[in-house]
């Protein structure tokens, strides 16, 4: 069963008075429970690619199911509540609310549900936080944390609700190899315990070991699966 | 809720530089406003009380045919047109259940003329019935020197400014009657002239008018008066017994009914047989034909019998102060009094307007004031929305990220919105607090002033600022108001950022 289907999938920037063919008519299924990589230099439409899949960029043209639902004719509000209830993300950057703590950051996706009393909250972020191993550091605020014990901050997060789908834009780029191979042996190890989807892009040739499958893009195009 | 109130207030004490600025701002916005709303009051609240219980009445009541509200304050030129029909309008105004008391006088302005001076001066007269007088606005007058006006006394109660004013015209220096001049209390700067000083115990009053139909008398100086409060205002106004008012003016006095009464009511009725012999005798009558808006007076001579009230009433007045009881309404009481009185040729006009410029003297002043307030928050809005909307954008991998994970819109909304409310209750509601403490405080330290704008403002001799819930009331949503038209903008800036604005960024 594909958790992903894409037909067609073209996305155009404009760039002053001319336009940019991010992605020029692309096509894949994913299926559930697997680890993809994205692959590809700079530029070639890999982040595009999974903004759109994730529900943060809208597609130009073409078909994306999201756990079998047609994304792009959705209005703001039900492509929010895709993201919240069906998508997770990990971001290179880490992006945690710099005013909450690990355990806080981490509850908030749950909070935005609004489908669980306060303790089942704490118990799901608790579980979650002592899953990807930073248990002790729950009451640090982000600022207070390593790249990497946020990485896992941002990690846990994206795995609260339960999503269909983790997507992470370059996990490890902004970590020590060490640490980012961690980071990937916890992905790994999420997405089979939990059976979830994860697609994550990367540069580092390193990180493909880890993948089931690969996707090789260049120039807007799927050159090789 | 709760999270987003978490988030905001912690966001609050993250960005402190920001929080502090916001807030410094609110905070001084609503103290002044607050203070500013307190002084107000006061000084509305001051100048009601002595203009209206030491002065005016609630009410004024004038001719129809007197064409100006401003009864009291308008200067030279048109004089205040007379009431004919007092005692039919007080017949009426003793059955109304909403009216109190009622006081008739005569106001106008009088020209003083001097024998050693060729320039005259002018004074703003009331002519009164002083015995009734005092018991309608108790204790609203004192005598510095000399005494006041005995019951049916003729004479000028003469104010201490008018005094000042008419030896800056005339060098004449008054002094009560059997009183001698006492160099020693002279103000500093007529002592250096006192040699030169022109005394007088007397004045010789002209009444003004259109129609030049007036009379000159001298009248005693009886007192030098000075006005319990707002003196600087009401000191435009010596006072004048009713009967040597109307002289002066023109207008039918209580002894003209007597005089016609006497030997005159006989000539008056005389049958035209009989008019060959007023002829033949010595006695010459000269009529009285000018056009006087009072009734005519043919000559004026001491009256033998002393007039009684109801004499007194019949005569000419310019106006009727009328007090409401307490339980009735401004407004509603110049409604009701207007209807009543609609054929009377009566029309009823509230103290603000028959005292043109001092009246509304509250209202320009709380304009200005209001103004003032908008401007200051006007300055608090920019700053605001430019902090705000700066703050927005620092954060846009923070509500980027935000909205990723599944924040809509309205949460972002709320968070902003729940951030400066925060600020706008804590220091906004500790500006309130301050400025209605500052007020308790100032009105307790008792200010008093002798200056004439300063009393204005005080709205009376003391400095009272006054602050009542509604003010309150009004400063809270004020307050509110700011804060929801600030936020507007950094709301929109806010909402606007998408989870790709903040990929973007990176």
């Amino acid at each position: 069963m594909n958790i992903i289907e894409i037909r067609n999938l073209k996305k155009d920037y404009p760039l002053g008075n001319t336009t940019v063919n991010a992605l020029r008519g692309v096509d894949l299924d994913i299926p559930k429970g697997e680890l993809m990589s994205i692959i590809g230099p700079s530029g070639s439409g890999k982040t595009t690619l999974l903004n759109v899949i994730g529900c943060i960029d809208g597609a130009s043209e073409g078909s994306v199911k999201v756990a079998g639902e047609e994304i792009t004719a959705l209005n703001d509000k039900q492509i929010t509540d895709i993201r919240l209830n069906k998508i997770g993300f990990i971001f290179q950057t880490f992006n945690l609310i710099p005013v909450l703590n690990a355990l806080e950051n981490v509850e908030f996706p749950l909070l935005l549900m609004k489908k669980f009393t306060k303790a089942e909250v704490r118990k799901k972020a608790e579980k979650l936080v002592d899953d990807v191993g930073i248990r002790e550091y729950g009451h640090h605020k982000p600022a207070e944390l390593s790249g990497g014990q946020r990485q896992r901050v941002a990690i846990a997060r994206a795995l609260v609700t339960n999503p269909h789908i983790v997507l992470a834009d370059e996990p490890t780029a902004n970590l020590d190899s060490v640490t980012g191979a961690s980071i990937l042996n916890l992905m790994k190890e999420m997405n089979e315990r939990e059976q979830t989807t994860f697609i994550f892009s990367t540069h580092d040739a390193n990180v493909l070991k880890y993948a089931h499958s690969v996707v090789k893009i260049r120039d807007g195009l799927i050159v090789k699966e | 809720m709760g999270l987003i109130l978490k988030i905001a207030w912690r966001n609050i004490l993250r960005h402190k530089s920001k929080s502090l600025i916001i807030g410094a701002i609110l905070f001084l916005g609503a103290l002044i406003m607050t203070f500013g709303n307190g002084v107000v009051g006061g000084m509305d609240k001051g100048l009601q009380k002595n203009i209206v219980e030491g002065f005016t009445g609630d009410a004024i009541l004038v001719a129809n045919k007197q064409e100006s509200d401003n009864v009291f304050m308008e200067f030279m030129g048109r004089s205040v047109e007379p009431i004919l029909n007092y005692p039919t309008l007080d017949s009426i105004l003793h059955t109304l259940p909403y009216v109190d008391r009622h006081m008739p006088v005569g106001k106008n302005a009088l020209m003083h003329l001097s024998e050693e001076s060729s320039n005259p001066g002018f004074s703003f007269v009331l002519g009164t019935d002083f015995e009734r007088y005092t018991k309608v606005f108790p204790n609203c007058v004192k005598a510095v020197e000399g005494r006041l006006l005995n019951p049916g006394e003729k004479g000028i109660l003469m104010t201490t400014s008018q005094r000042e004013e008419l030896y800056n015209w005339s060098n004449i220096w008054c002094v009560a009657v059997g009183e001698t001049l006492d160099v020693s209390k002279l103000p500093e700067d007529i002592k250096k002239d006192s040699a030169s000083l022109i005394i007088k115990d007397s004045l010789v009053f002209m009444g003004m008018n259109e129609n030049n139909a007036t009379y000159d008398v001298r009248l005693p100086i009886v007192g030098i008066i000075k006005y319990r409060a707002l003196d600087k205002i009401f000191g435009h106004f010596p006072i004048m017994d009713i009967e040597s008012y109307r002289t002066c003016m023109g207008y039918l006095s209580a002894e003209d009914k007597i005089e016609v009464t006497g030997e005159r009511k006989a000539l008056l009725e005389m049958e035209g047989d009989n008019l060959d012999a007023l002829f033949g005798n010595s006695a010459l009558m000269v009529a009285n034909t000018a056009p006087v808006k009072g009734k005519a007076v043919a000559a004026k001579e001491p009256a033998t019998v002393a007039p009684t009230q109801q004499d007194i009433d019949a005569g000419t007045y310019n106006m009727v102060l009328i007090f409401f009881k307490d339980d009735i309404q401004s407004d509603e009481g110049l409604r009701r009094l207007n209807e009543d009185l609609k054929t009377a040729e009566v029309r009823a006009i509230s103290w603000k307007k028959a005292f043109g410029i001092i009246g509304s003297i509250a209202m320009l002043i709380k304009s200005a004031l209001f103004v003032f307030v908008m401007f200051i928050f006007f300055v608090a809005i920019i700053i605001i929305v430019n902090t705000l909307s700066m703050a927005a954008l620092e954060r846009t991998n923070e509500i980027g990220m935000m909205r990723a994970v599944g924040a809509r819109k309205g949460f972002i909304s709320n968070m902003f919105f729940c951030e400066t409310g925060l600020l706008s209750a804590v220091f906004g509601g500790l500006g309130i607090v301050c400025g209605t403490i500052a007020v308790h405080v100032v009105s307790a330290l008792h200010f008093t002033s002798d200056n004439d704008m300063v009393q204005l403002f005080y709205g009376g001799d003391t400095f009272s600022p006054v602050l009542s819930s509604v003010d309150i009331v009004l400063a809270v949503f004020q307050l509110a108001l700011v804060t929801l038209i600030a936020v507007v903008y950094p709301l929109r800036v806010a909402r606007s950022i998408t989870p790709l604005d903040a990929i973007a960024r990176e």
